[in-house]
């Protein structure tokens, strides 16, 4: 799954590709229509977000709402919460990261397997799921607690309100920034690091004063992606139990004041902000430091193997972070067995039937996930690949912003989405029928789309750019128009992007949780995400809701095994072929 | 081609998408959880062919918002959940149309001394629940945690950071809950006993499953709770009990037809099945626990064996519940009970146990001078930020009712709600800091 | 196969991107069948002006005919100018048949034809075994031919060939050289190929235009181009040349008088095209340089110049001497044979230019 946060790359300008006037007109309609969709389904309602919390009543612009917000203790202590929590989140996944990712590119040793992955698990289970599981373990009379009190003595909160959340975000977004920290220090030339050892420095100090700033952008762009991501989610906090932070206070007040609560859309304002702030942050921190310094011919940084205590510390530390990412999971999985569980640290006894219940009274469910993740997806590598074609084979004026507007959907949460539209679409039906749009599914599996077009985005353009110019040139001189050349050359070429675009945006889809509380009206729409959420509000539904979660999980997984294997085998023939 | 494909699929699956819900079928709002919706919905639809039954998931406070925001024409058929004064808001603000002949006629008219229907017509009675304690008998055990009898056993300091119980913004059942003990103990005495038993809290939840769920494992010792949680949990086989305290009262859960909903006959077939016989039959599911507004005499040997007796609880109730009042002031008690105890559950949790503390030492060894600080504490800790005189204030509760819209409005109700919220904590610490000074004294 | 033998003819063709102009008043034509070069260094607008021919370039001014007809606004798709690229451009999602048989594809012929047709063009580039392999199984030179093959089948009125020999190492660009040639001649496709290696130009073309910063410089033979550059860059570029600045002080009748800046004077005689008194630049080739020692006997048909040899090179055929005369530096190719022994660094050595042999140029 690439977590890497990429600028948007400058075109190159293809050699004075002009060929003809009449072609233009093909592009531009092109681009018409995603302009449009990115209009109407992105920027006008989340304009419509930002203008109504600065509007009263009258329509007059105000900044009444903003003093109400600030003036409110709840809501000051929600917001100073929200941060803490994103910016603690922060600093507990870089703990369990740093450490991960320097035994990964130092060492040589048979962890390297196993911290791979953990570089996946985590994400591969949606927080909100795990939270429920996690309690079970972690929580006060849970697992852990109930095993250290009888051994020990004491117990630890570590599930209690925002210390929980904390806890539940870290494990579960550490990867994001071992990912990139990984990939960062791979490409370090080796010889950046031996003339610091021909100077004196090695070890630690070694690490920190070369090898981790080096790396800083890569570890930047991780950081600011969990940032954002812990301080737009929802479902984690809603799970939990934990109102007084920005996320569920917007989603409370939206559906117990209404669609007209002015504070909901100025908490929704306050996250695009911090969201954008911190995306903006990262590149800029990131932009003139590409220190991805490794030349033809040079090797990575040196590696060497583990002495005795050295492995121990190592394999410890490996270990722990397993047991505890592997909490949820395991929890999760018990708990889909489990008939009785109570304050006690296994269940007392098991059973399938939860199996039972969810593959006969939530069939639809998994159906639903089923299609609106495909359209959502499907409809993501279509816009991706036009916008990709626009960019590098076209020269329309300002294409770039294209990417640009798509890419902003990589800052607005999904509960803002979700807003947004309910705001826009209120009152609006379905033409020729009169079933309200924000009624049907339409708009959740829009939600979806919009919300992960800027990662298919990203595979479809590096799809693209692996496709040289000359391969569509010999299509065209050998008499292939248009259209017959992106059928015949370019979208072949680029299916492993494609489809590695299609399945990082369907799997994602699967386990969103903020825009789908509020855009799903009817159980009979609902997908797996809501439905998990759903069954797990009730005495007899935890079992269904964690086997559902189960079953989740497990398309995730196998989504994400599926998108490694496609990436690699479609990278052979184009590479092969590039002599 | 793929794209060619893909918009043609895509429209064609909204099309049809779109004519799938019309006639035929029945839109319900409601906060029950899914295995009563799931049974009732595949029994009615194996009777009824045809009829489809749209289940839309929202708690109670979002139902309302949800209709009222809908235009007539496109809101739901049906609204079914328990607590009556969210029907009372509703019918006050004419959503709701009545339907005299879904009533069955073998229903009792009155619960205990408490109407089974809404005296107008416009939401009837279609099943019913009481209020009582849910206790984890592991728990308990392990923590050497007595068993309740009733709310007023809560407030004792061997039950701190055992409880565990809802918001009644958040929880049609817990304002019923909380009405319940106002309304049976008096204003101001029933706020000092709810926010001692908040102060021992661990946590207040989301919603009210929260609490059940809680208690079920092993979070938490003792939970508030409406009794068919109890009762399911306790059928399901968790390890755990209910019992119905003195001061509770019976209440129906309500069904109504919405005004200007899609398909109003169809609804109506709905609501009749729920109130017959073999719909109260389906209350005895152990997954459902609930208690039927028909007589359990009248069913027989369907009946399963010491299932509670709804009428018979109500009888020896104390509480005879008014729901004009509480609907009345229902903002108030919300938005007071939220901004003094939910928002400020920490402050009120160390008061609590500072002046437990105080207590636990003024019983080995009695002190005046510290009895009289603890004295103070108390009252700082659990007066009622608003007065018995002013919640009788009609000019009051009007303010409440405004149009939240308003920025005035808005502004006004903002300050009074954030006045309170610093004034709670500021007497929580007050409080905290007195207790602390009691116990210094006690050598 | 038997193809149509078409002209090209460009006429005031001119191009700029934004305020950068790349080709600058051009005019060439070309004959049908003939085998002709674009040379020049990079930057000078070659490629440019075979893509513009292909259609994936636009001229801003000039026309572009082809068999007399205008094809400036025709897209490239409709041009039928076959084009082979630099990087072969095959490509990897299909078979070398597929790859071959794609232009057929488009122009929905017959699936009778196309194989007829495909299996033809294989022949004829030798690679009939390979119909089923996958380009990134085959040889640089093998690919190459696959590219050739995928552009002749659809018999295209010009063939273009974009550097085809650049990326093969040098025995192949030999062979390679020779059967491009040899297929051209097979064909007799008028063939238009660019190239920055004029020893490429000067063996396989029949003619050819060489191109400097957008500007044509000369069109010619090899021949013509070797023997008598009009410019300096030309004398440069094609074959080595010794360009020494001088005047020409005195012209009589048969023979003139040049001065040569920091060489000294030389008596040459007077061709029809040597220009009058004034200032100049004489050029001669290093192989029309004879190299002796300094106090040997010499002809009178040469003009001769004392120098040091300052370097020297062995090539095989012929040995390469740097003589420092004066201030200028001079190359002289001495042919060479068994047991000739090459003149030491640092030798006082004398040179004899064929006079005949030595043009006049523009400074």
């Amino acid at each position: 799954m690439s977590a890497v946060l990429t600028e948007p790359v400058t075109p190159q300008a293809p050699i004075n590709r002009s060929a003809g006037p009449g072609i233009a007109w093909g592009h531009w309609s092109l681009a018409g229509i995603v302009l449009a969709f990115l209009a109407i389904f992105l920027l006008v309602p989340v304009g419509l977000v930002i203008y109504t919390a600065f509007v009263n009543e009258t329509g007059a612009l105000t900044l009444g709402h903003f003093s109400n917000f600030f003036n409110q203790t709840l809501m000051r202590e929600s917001f100073v919460n929200s941060l803490m929590v994103a910016l603690s989140s922060v600093f507990f996944a870089s703990i369990i990261a740093i450490p991960l990712a320097y035994l990964t590119v130092r060492f040589e040793f048979r962890g390297a397997l196993l911290i791979q992955t953990l570089g996946v698990l985590p994400l591969i289970m949606p927080p909100f799921v795990g939270a429920v599981a996690l309690q079970l373990i972690f929580g006060r009379s849970g697992s852990v607690n109930l095993l250290l009190n009888d051994w020990f003595g004491f117990t630890i909160p570590i599930m209690d309100g925002l210390v929980g959340v904390t806890f539940v975000e870290s494990i579960h977004y550490f990867p994001f920034i071992l990912l990139n920290l990984v990939a960062a220090m791979r490409n370090i030339d080796g010889a950046m690091e031996e003339s610091a050892m021909n100077l004196g420095a090695k070890g630690w100090r070694l690490f920190w004063r070369i090898i981790f700033p080096l790396s800083l952008p890569g570890y930047l762009a991780g950081a600011a992606l969990v940032f954002v991501k812990v301080f737009d989610d929802l479902g984690t906090p809603l799970v939990m139990g934990v109102t007084n932070m920005l996320a569920p206070q917007a989603y409370l007040r939206i559906t117990s004041v209404g669609i007209e609560d002015p504070l909901g859309y100025v908490i929704s304002v306050i996250m695009i902000v911090f969201s954008i702030l911190a995306l903006w942050m990262a590149a800029r921190v990131m932009k003139g430091k590409d220190y991805s310094t490794l030349q033809k011919g040079g090797g990575s940084l040196q590696r060497r193997k583990l002495g005795g205590w050295e492995s121990v510390l190592a394999y410890g530390w490996i270990v722990f972070i397993l047991l505890v990412t592997l909490a949820p999971h395991i929890g999760i999985l018990l708990m889909s067995f489990s008939k009785v569980w109570s304050y006690s640290v296994l269940p007392d006894s098991f059973t399938i039937e939860h199996y039972g219940t969810v593959f006969t009274d939530s069939k639809l469910m998994i159906y639903n996930t089923l299609k609106y993740c495909t359209m959502a997806a499907g409809l993501d590598i279509v816009l991706g690949t036009t916008i990709a074609y626009l960019i590098y084979r076209t020269q329309l004026p300002a294409r770039q912003w294209l990417d640009y507007m798509a890419s902003i959907a990589l800052a607005i949460p999904g509960l803002v989405l979700a807003i947004g539209y309910l705001r826009m679409f209120k009152g609006v039906n379905v033409p020729f029928t009169d079933t309200p749009m924000v009624a049907t599914w339409f708009l959740i599996m829009i939600a979806y789309a919009v919300r992960r077009l800027p990662y298919a985005l990203r595979s479809c353009m590096a799809a693209l750019q692996q496709v040289h110019i000359s391969l569509e040139e010999a299509a065209s001189s050998l008499g292939a128009g248009k259209v017959s050349t992106v059928r015949r050359i370019m979208v072949p070429l680029m299916l492993g992007g494609i489809l590695a675009g299609f399945v990082t945006s369907f799997i994602t889809a699967a386990v969103e949780l903020s825009a789908t509380i509020l855009l799903t009206s009817s159980q009979s729409q609902a997908p797996m995400s809501y439905g998990i959420y759903l069954y797990m509000q009730s005495i007899a539904g935890r079992g269904p809701g964690a086997a559902l979660g189960v079953i989740a999980v497990a398309v995730v997984a196998l989504g994400t095994y599926m998108s490694h294997r496609v990436i690699e085998n479609a990278r052979a023939p184009v590479r092969a072929a590039h002599e | 081609m793929l794209r060619t494909h893909a918009v043609r699929g895509l429209t064609l699956s909204l099309i049809s998408a779109f004519f799938a819900a019309h006639a035929g079928t029945v839109a319900v709002v409601t906060s029950f959880p899914k295995e009563l919706t799931e049974i009732y919905k595949k029994a009615f639809e194996s009777r009824n062919p045809g009829i489809k039954i749209e289940i839309l998931n929202k708690n109670t406070t979002a139902s309302i918002a949800y209709i009222k925001e809908l235009p007539v024409g496109q809101r739901p058929d049906v609204m079914w959940a328990s607590a009556p004064d969210a029907f009372e808001v509703l019918a006050r603000d004419k959503l709701l149309q009545p339907a005299p002949e879904v009533k069955n006629p073998q229903a009792p008219a009155k619960v205990g001394s408490y109407p089974l229907n809404d005296p107008e017509g416009m939401y009837y009675g279609q099943a019913l629940a009481g209020y009582g304690l849910m206790w984890n008998t592991r728990y308990m055990q392990a923590n050497k945690v007595p068993a309740p009898k009733e709310w007023a056993d809560l407030v004792k300091g061997e039950y701190f950071g055992h409880v565990a119980m809802s918001s009644p913004s958040r929880s049609g059942t817990t304002h019923l809950t909380v009405e319940t003990i106002l309304q049976g103990e008096g204003w101001e005495k029933g706020w000092a006993q709810m926010l001692q038993i908040s102060g021992n809290c661990a946590a207040i939840t989301d919603r009210s499953f929260g609490v059940p769920d809680g208690v079920n494992n092993g979070q938490y010792g003792v939970g508030l709770v409406i009794d068919f949680f109890g009762l399911a949990s306790k059928y399901s086989g968790f390890p755990v009990e209910f019992h119905y305290p003195s001061v509770t009262a019976v209440v129906p859960a309500n069904i109504a037809l919405v005004a200007g909903g899609k398909n109003a006959d169809e609804a109506k077939k709905f609501i009749t099945f729920t109130m017959s016989r073999e719909g109260q039959e389906l209350l005895f599911d152990p997954k459902i626990s609930r208690l039927p507004i028909l007589p359990n005499a009248s069913f027989g040997a369907k009946v399963p064996a010491n299932y509670p007796d709804a009428h018979e609880i109500a009888k020896r109730a104390k509480v005879s519940f008014n729901s004009t009042l509480s609907s009345d002031r229902y903002q108030v008690v919300v938005s007071l009970f939220d901004q003094m105890i939910t928002f400020r559950l920490k402050d009120l949790q160390a008061a609590t146990g500072a002046i437990h503390e105080a207590e636990r030492k003024l019983k080995a060894k009695p002190n005046v001078q510290a009895a009289e600080l603890l004295k103070q504490a108390r009252s700082f800790a659990y007066s009622p930020l608003v007065s018995e005189s002013m919640i009788k204030d009609e000019k009051f509760l009007e303010l409440f009712r405004q149009n939240k819209k308003e920025v005035a409005v808005a502004k006004q109700l903002t300050g009074l709600e954030d006045l309170w919220n610093t004034k709670a904590k500021a007497n929580y610490e007050k409080a905290a800091d007195l207790a602390k000074q009691a116990s210094a004294l006690i050598k | 196969m038997h193809l149509n033998k078409v002209s090209l003819e460009a006429r005031h063709i001119s191009l700029s991107y934004g305020k950068t102009e790349v080709l600058k008043d051009v005019n060439i034509r070309i004959e049908p069948g003939e085998f002709f070069a674009l040379l020049g260094p990079s930057g000078s607008g070659k490629s440019t002006l075979l893509r513009l021919i292909a259609g994936f370039n636009q001229h801003q001014r000039g026309e572009l005919l082809i068999d007399g007809k205008d094809i400036t606004g025709t897209p490239p798709h409709l041009r039928n100018v076959g084009m082979v690229f630099q990087n072969y451009a095959l490509w990897p999602h299909m078979t070398v048949w597929n790859n071959v048989a794609f232009g057929l594809v488009e122009r929905r012929e017959s699936k009778a034809d196309i194989k007829r047709k495909v299996g033809a063009a294989l022949e004829l580039v030798g690679l009939s075994q390979f119909g089923e392999r996958r380009p990134g199984q085959l040889s640089g030179g093998q690919q190459q031919r696959v590219a050739l093959a995928r552009t002749v089948v659809i018999e295209p009125k010009l063939l273009l060939l974009d550097e085809p020999l650049s990326n093969l190492d040098k025995n192949l660009r030999v062979q390679m050289r020779e059967e491009i040639k040899n297929l051209q001649r097979t064909l007799g496709l008028t063939t238009i190929f660019v190239t920055h290696d004029q020893e490429e130009a000067m063996t396989t073309a029949d003619r050819m235009a060489v191109l400097d910063h957008g500007i044509l410089q000369q069109v010619g033979s090899a021949a013509a181009l070797f023997d008598f550059p009009v410019n300096r860059f030309v004398a440069g570029f094609v074959g080595t040349a010794n360009l020494i600045d001088g005047t020409i002080t005195h012209v009589n009748g048969e023979t003139i008088i040049f001065r040569g800046e920091g060489v000294g004077e030389l008596v040459l005689p007077r061709n029809s095209d040597t220009p009058g008194a004034g200032k100049t630049t004489m050029a001669f080739r290093p192989h029309t340089v004879s190299i002796r020692v300094r106090d040997e006997h010499v002809e009178a048909s040469r003009a001769w110049l004392d120098g040091r040899v300052e370097s020297s090179e062995f090539l095989g055929e012929s040995s390469r001497y740097r003589v420092r005369v004066g201030d200028a530096m001079i190359v002289a190719n001495q042919p060479h044979y068994a047991g000739l022994a090459l003149f030491p660094p640092g030798s006082e050595v004398r040179l004899g230019i064929e006079s005949t042999l030595v043009r006049f140029l523009n400074r």
